[in-house]
């Protein structure tokens, strides 16, 4: 009996731990219109584990922020915004369940992960509730109007932007021949190497050799070796990947004497990226992002940085977070000026442009796919150290 | 195949078969003596690899003091996970074990994730393991040199632990046949506790070697050579030490065979081959390339 107890005990402990997981998880009985009182529920369906953890988490520090600015400054017409996330735990399908979880509660609006495979589920329930889904960083040009529907929103710029604005880098710097190297974990890799191809291409740049390799199972050996048997040396690499094999490729390839300039982006956005390179392997390495923490790419980014630092006590470090802020910035800002209703704040959104810690943003309507019209900063890193370089818009910008 | 690109693959397959053959050997460990498929295993490589990140950071200790208190750590971590998780269950059936394995499994997995951070940590490691040596014209990284000379310490340190020390001949004893082995007065706790020792002695191990090529760790990090160990004792046969090591060599071989040959558009298909192979053992040499001495089902 006793031996029983401990197994029944040991699942007890599991399940709780996995619950636990389900930050701020309180899911209420009786779905139909729940009276929230005098405050509002943002929905978050980000994943706080998983692989997707790594982007959610400085982006949900983000949204916190804001909304803890927001409910200072009087909330929204005296109602106290909230933020309520369940963990989407990098899953499809949990994320579509938490998103409705939220729903019963009450949400007025989901934050979803920061991308199309892990957050565009999170986005369809929101969309059959009739509410405004928002991703953060959500980067592939599925995430918008067309695949999700007419209340679904990225906060990012696409990838179409992404893969042209560093294609246009890529050339402009005198570059000609790459080796393209696609991760083809899930759609923000595949595509985001598939524009940056096309722009490169159409520029008069020439791929070598396009490689594929799966998140989780990196064969680096094979892409060294595939690299050192092109008929001559590319003037520089293209990886499209995610960390952590993104860190171990670059790495590795480094360290196999492979000094080429390397290509990429958001993904290389990653503080843990930088330290693993160190001085280094931290070199003649260039991506396109979203943001920078430094007052000279985001005015107004000292006072974030304060607010920011006085919440968490600690320093910004992924600039993911202000995507995060932003996100909730540009909810609030439609709330106030239409009221709660998913159409009317769709409307607002598509109709308006935002200035943003992530750059200045004008959504196309949904009949257009909600395209976001943005810039992408340029970052290099020096000696293990990334350094902003500026914003850019590509001059051609292909279908998505 | 040229000189230089042969040269290159050996030196890949017996680095990484060296690192594979430890994988399994640490999994082997506890499976021949409590017929425990441990899912935990990569999880003491985890924390191993937690360890050498937290000291390695944030303190100043050398780096061979850094490597020994990670290692330690894979020790304590096997140790204790079998005082706490695993031995309330022995001689229960072993349904019941392997539950628990995947229990300690995801409440470390869920520990890091909620304790430290989904996102990965940049581990450090000493700058030496990243110069680059030439060896018969081929440039190599010297961590692949002294990951197999480790392998090599390690193995004969195993072969004499199970061939010259009493204990040794204990745990032979009660992983051929627990029953009579404990009948023969062999200290059953004892046992099967070294045996969880010496298998997050070897976790620890891979740890620095992994993490070392990797660069970082994070949550989900053991669920990779946990795969590669489970493929490695299929190959090899989950009887016995050496088929252990023998399968991760293989599986090195082939892992590098194929990623040589195969053209860039099928190198993601790898492991599905890799898999194949697998499905193939597991159908016509379910023993695997090796056999124990024993093959019957035992109690723990």
């Amino acid at each position: 009996m006793k031996k029983r107890m401990i197994m029944i005990l040991v699942f007890v402990l599991v399940l709780a731990l996995s619950l636990m997981s389900m930050a701020g998880c309180d899911r209420r009985e009786g779905s139909e219109s729940v009276d929230n009182g005098d405050k509002l529920i943002i929905g978050g369906a980000m994943s706080v584990t998983g692989i997707q953890g790594s982007l959610d988490s400085p982006a949900m520090e983000g949204v916190e922020l804001a909304i803890a600015e927001v409910n200072a400054a009087g909330g929204i017409d005296g109602k106290m915004l909230e933020f309520r996330n369940m963990d989407s735990k990098s899953d499809s399908a949990t994320a579509a369940e938490v998103a409705k979880q939220l729903v019963d509660q009450g949400a007025v609006a989901i934050i979803t992960s920061s991308d199309y495979d892990f957050g565009g589920p999170a986005a369809r329930a929101a969309q059959e509730a009739g509410i405004v889904g928002i991703s953060p960083s959500a980067s592939s040009p599925l995430f918008g109007s067309e695949m999700l529907g007419d209340k679904q929103f990225t906060l990012s710029m696409w990838n179409t932007t992404m893969g042209a604005v560093m294609a246009e880098k890529a050339y402009g710097d005198g570059m000609r021949t790459a080796y393209v190297v696609t991760d083809d974990f899930i759609d923000y890799t595949k595509s985001l190497s598939r524009y940056f191809v096309e722009c490169f291409e159409k520029l008069g740049g020439e791929v070598l050799l396009e490689d594929v390799f799966s998140q989780g199972r990196l064969d680096t050996a094979a892409l060294i070796a595939h690299y050192k048997a092109l008929p001559e040396v590319p003037d520089f690499i293209y990886i499209s990947s995610y960390m952590p094999d993104l860190g171990t490729l670059i790495k590795e390839m480094r360290t196999a004497g492979i000094d080429s300039p390397i290509y990429g982006g958001d993904a290389y956005d990653d503080p843990a990226l930088f330290e693993l390179l160190g001085e280094d392997f931290g070199n003649d390495i260039y991506w396109d992002s979203h943001s920078f923490n430094s007052e000279e790419a985001v005015p107004g980014f000292n006072e974030y940085y304060a607010a920011y630092k006085e919440m968490y006590g600690r320093d910004v470090d992924a600039p993911w977070s202000m995507a995060g802020y932003d996100v909730v910035m540009v909810l609030s800002e439609a709330m106030k000026e239409v009221g709660t209703d998913g159409a009317k704040m769709a409307k607002y959104m598509e109709d308006n442009s935002f200035e943003c810690m992530t750059g200045t943003l004008d959504w196309s309507d949904a009949a257009s796919g909600h395209e976001p019209n943005k810039a992408a900063a340029i970052m290099k890193l020096v000696d293990g150290k990334s350094v902003f370089l500026g914003w850019a818009t590509p001059e051609y910008l292909p279908e998505p | 195949m040229s000189a230089n690109i042969f040269i290159e693959f050996v030196i890949n397959v017996l680095s990484m078969g060296s690192l594979y053959a430890l994988i399994a050997l640490g999994l082997v460990f506890v499976y021949g003596i409590c017929n425990l498929v441990n899912f935990a295993y990569g999880e003491f490589i985890t924390v191993s690899a937690y360890v050498l990140y937290f000291v390695g950071t944030f303190t100043d200790l050398p780096w061979w003091l850094v490597f020994l208190i990670a290692i330690g750590s894979g020790a304590l971590t096997g140790f204790l996970s079998e005082l706490i998780a695993f031995r309330p269950f022995r001689g229960r059936s072993l349904d019941a074990l392997l539950v628990t394995s995947f229990a300690v499994s995801i409440i470390l997995q869920r520990s890091f994730q909620l304790g430290i951070s989904p996102r990965s940590r940049a581990v450090p490691v000493p700058d030496f393991f990243n110069i680059n040596v030439s060896l018969l014209g081929v440039v190599t990284p010297l961590r692949n040199m002294l990951l197999i000379g480790t392998t090599i310490i390690l193995l004969i340190a195993v072969l004499i632990l199970m061939r010259r020390t009493s204990l040794g001949i204990a745990m032979r004893g009660a992983s051929e046949n627990f029953v009579t082995a404990r009948l023969m007065g062999v200290p059953a706790n004892l046992v099967i506790s070294i045996a969880f020792v010496i298998s997050g002695i070897l976790a620890g191990v891979v740890a620095i070697f992994w993490s070392a090529r990797t660069g970082s760790v994070e949550p989900m990090m053991g669920s990779g050579p946990l795969l590669i160990g489970f493929i490695s004792v299929v190959i090899g046969g989950m009887q016995s030490l050496v088929g252990a090591v023998v399968g991760g060599y293989v599986y090195a071989f082939i892992a590098n065979m194929l990623s040589l040959t195969l053209p860039s558009s099928l190198l993601s298909f790898r492991d599905a081959i890799m898999f194949v192979i697998v499905i193939a053992f597991l159908v016509l040499k379910p023993e695997g390339l090796i056999r124990g001495k024993y093959q019957e089902e035992r109690v723990g």
